[in-house]
C-alpha cells in the first residue's frame, strides 16, 4: 500500500478554476487525517474527490533498503511475499509480515473513515478493538533519568530539516509556524537536543486532536528519530483520558477545541 | 512568555544542578489564583521563596508549551493554577485548560521529567490559606527531588 499519506498535498493548494476538484486517494489512517482537517474546515469538501482505499498494511521501505547495499528500484507484491530488486538486478524475497510497520499490524481502522468512492471492497476490520500502542512499552519502562538520556541521545541527531512537519498532513501553519518565530521565541537557533526536542514538542502539541499517528513523520525522518515515541504516546494518553481518537467522523471535534463540564479529569 | 523564560534562566543554573536552591515557576490566572496568592501575602501566610509567579489572563490562555519551555530553560518545577472549574472569569477557559494540562501532566513523565515536578490545581481568590498549602506542598516535593539537570528537556 502506498507509503505516503497523500492528504499532505492538500495543504499546498486548492484547485483554481471554480467547480474543479482534486482527487485524492486515502487509506484508513490517511482518511483520518483528512477528516481531521475537514472537521476544522481547513479543506473545502466540495473541492476534493476522495477515493478510499481499504488498506492491508504499509511495508517499510526503509527495512527493505537496509537489506541491500544498492538502490532499490522495484518492489512487487504477491501472495504475502514482497520481492525487491536493486539497480544491479540483485533481488530478494521477504515475508510481508516482516516488513509491515508495527502500528499497521495492530491497526483498527483499515477502511477509510470518509470517502466519496471506494477503490475496492472494504477489508475486514479486526475483531479485537482494544487499542494497541505498539513500540512504547520499552521506553515507558525506563526511569526519568534514562528517558532523559535516551531523548537527549536521539534528539542530538535531529538536523531540524523540517521533513517531519512538511510531510505531516495535519501540521497546517506553514510559514507562520511558531517554531520559526522570534516572539515568542520558543525555539532558538542554537543546535542541540533541547532545541530539537522543543521543536518536536511544538509539533506534537499543535497536532494534538488531529494526529491519528499515521506515521508519516517517522517515515520521512532522514536520521530515523523514533517520533512515534511522542505522537503515539500522546494519542494513547488522549485515549485513556477521554476516549478520544482523532478524525473518526466528520461530526467529531478536535479534543482541545471543545470541552465537557463533566470531563472525567481528576480533581487536582 | 518572556517573563516565564527570563525568570527561569539564571546564568548557569540549569546545568550546574548540585546543591543550588530549586526554582519553581507558577503560572496563575489573574482572577483567582493570583488574587489568592495576593491574599495569602496580605495575610502574611508564610510561603517558600522558591516560587516565581507569572500572571496570565486565564488558564485557558496557558499553552502547555509554556510549561515545557520553562523546564527546558531550567525550571525545577512548574505549578499551574486557576479558577475552580465552573468559576472561570471567562466562563469556560479552565474547562479547555484542564484537558491540556491533564495531557501535559501525563506526557511530562514520558519526557524524562518526574511527575512531582508538575502540578495543576485550582485556587480561588478567597483561598489564601489553600494557596499557602498548595505552594508549600509542591515546593517540598520539588525540593525532595532536588535541582534538575535535564539534557533533553
Amino acid at each position: 500500500m502506498t507509503h505516503h499519506n497523500l492528504t499532505t498535498f492538500l495543504k499546498r493548494k486548492m484547485p483554481d478554476p471554480p467547480g474543479s476538484r482534486i482527487g485524492v486517494c486515502v487509506k484508513g489512517c490517511d482518511s483520518r487525517t483528512l477528516v481531521a482537517l475537514l472537521q476544522e474546515n481547513l479543506i473545502d469538501k466540495e473541492k476534493i474527490y476522495v477515493i478510499g482505499v481499504p488498506c492491508d498494511g504499509v511495508v517499510s521501505r526503509r527495512r527493505i533498503e537496509k537489506a541491500f547495499n544498492d538502490e532499490v528500484v522495484d518492489i512487487s507484491f504477491a501472495d504475502g511475499k514482497v520481492t525487491a530488486t536493486t539497480r544491479t538486478g540483485e533481488s530478494q524475497e521477504f515475508a510481508k509480515d516482516d516488513l509491515l510497520f508495527d502500528h499497521c499490524k495492530s491497526c483498527r481502522y483499515p477502511n477509510p473513515a470518509y470517502a466519496d468512492d471506494l477503490a475496492a471492497d472494504p477489508v475486514a476490520e479486526p475483531v479485537d478493538q482494544t487499542p494497541m500502542w505498539a513500540g512504547l512499552e520499552e521506553f515507558e519502562a525506563l526511569s526519568p533519568e534514562e528517558k532523559d538520556a535516551k531523548l537527549a541521545e536521539v534528539f542530538e541527531t535531529c538536523i531540524r530539516c523540517f521533513a517531519c512537519i512538511n510531510v505531516c498532513p495535519v501540521c497546517w501553519c506553514w510559514d507562520q509556524c511558531v517554531c520559526r518565530s522570534r516572539k515568542p521565541a520558543l525555539v532558538s537557533q542554537r543546535v542541540g537536543a533541547k532545541e530539537n526536542l522543543m521543536f518536536q514538542m511544538i509539533h506534537m502539541l499543535h497536532v494534538a486532536g488531529r494526529c491519528p499517528s499515521c506515521g508519516a513523520c517517522d517515515r520521512a525522518c532522514p536520521v530515523e528519530i523514533p517520533l512515534y515515541l511522542l505522537h503515539r504516546k500522546m494519542n494513547k494518553e488522549l485515549h485513556e483520558m477521554l476516549g478520544f481518537e482523532a478524525g473518526l467522523s466528520l461530526e467529531g471535534k478536535p479534543v482541545f477545541q471543545t470541552f465537557d463540564v463533566n470531563d472525567p479529569l481528576g480533581e487536582h | 512568555m518572556a517573563q516565564a523564560t527570563a525568570t527561569a534562566e539564571a546564568p548557569g543554573a540549569a546545568s550546574t544542578g548540585g546543591t543550588r536552591e530549586v526554582k519553581v515557576i507558577g503560572i496563575v490566572c489573574n482572577w483567582c489564583s493570583y488574587a489568592g496568592a495576593d491574599g495569602a501575602g496580605t495575610a502574611r501566610l508564610k510561603q517558600p521563596v522558591n516560587m516565581r509567579l507569572v500572571r496570565v489572563p486565564c488558564t485557558g490562555r496557558i499553552d502547555p508549551l509554556l510549561a515545557i519551555k520553562a523546564f527546558e530553560k531550567g525550571a525545577d518545577g512548574v505549578l499551574i493554577s486557576g479558577c475552580h472549574p465552573g468559576d472561570c472569569h471567562y466562563s469556560e477557559g479552565n474547562y479547555y485548560a484542564r484537558r491540556k494540562f491533564e495531557l501535559l501532566d501525563r506526557m511530562l513523565p514520558h519526557l524524562g521529567v518526574e511527575a512531582d515536578r508538575f502540578h495543576y490545581t485550582w485556587v480561588s481568590a478567597s483561598e489564601g490559606a489553600r494557596w499557602q498549602s498548595v505552594v508549600t506542598d509542591f515546593v517540598t516535593k520539588v525540593k525532595a527531588l532536588g535541582p534538575r539537570q535535564g539534557r533533553a528537556l
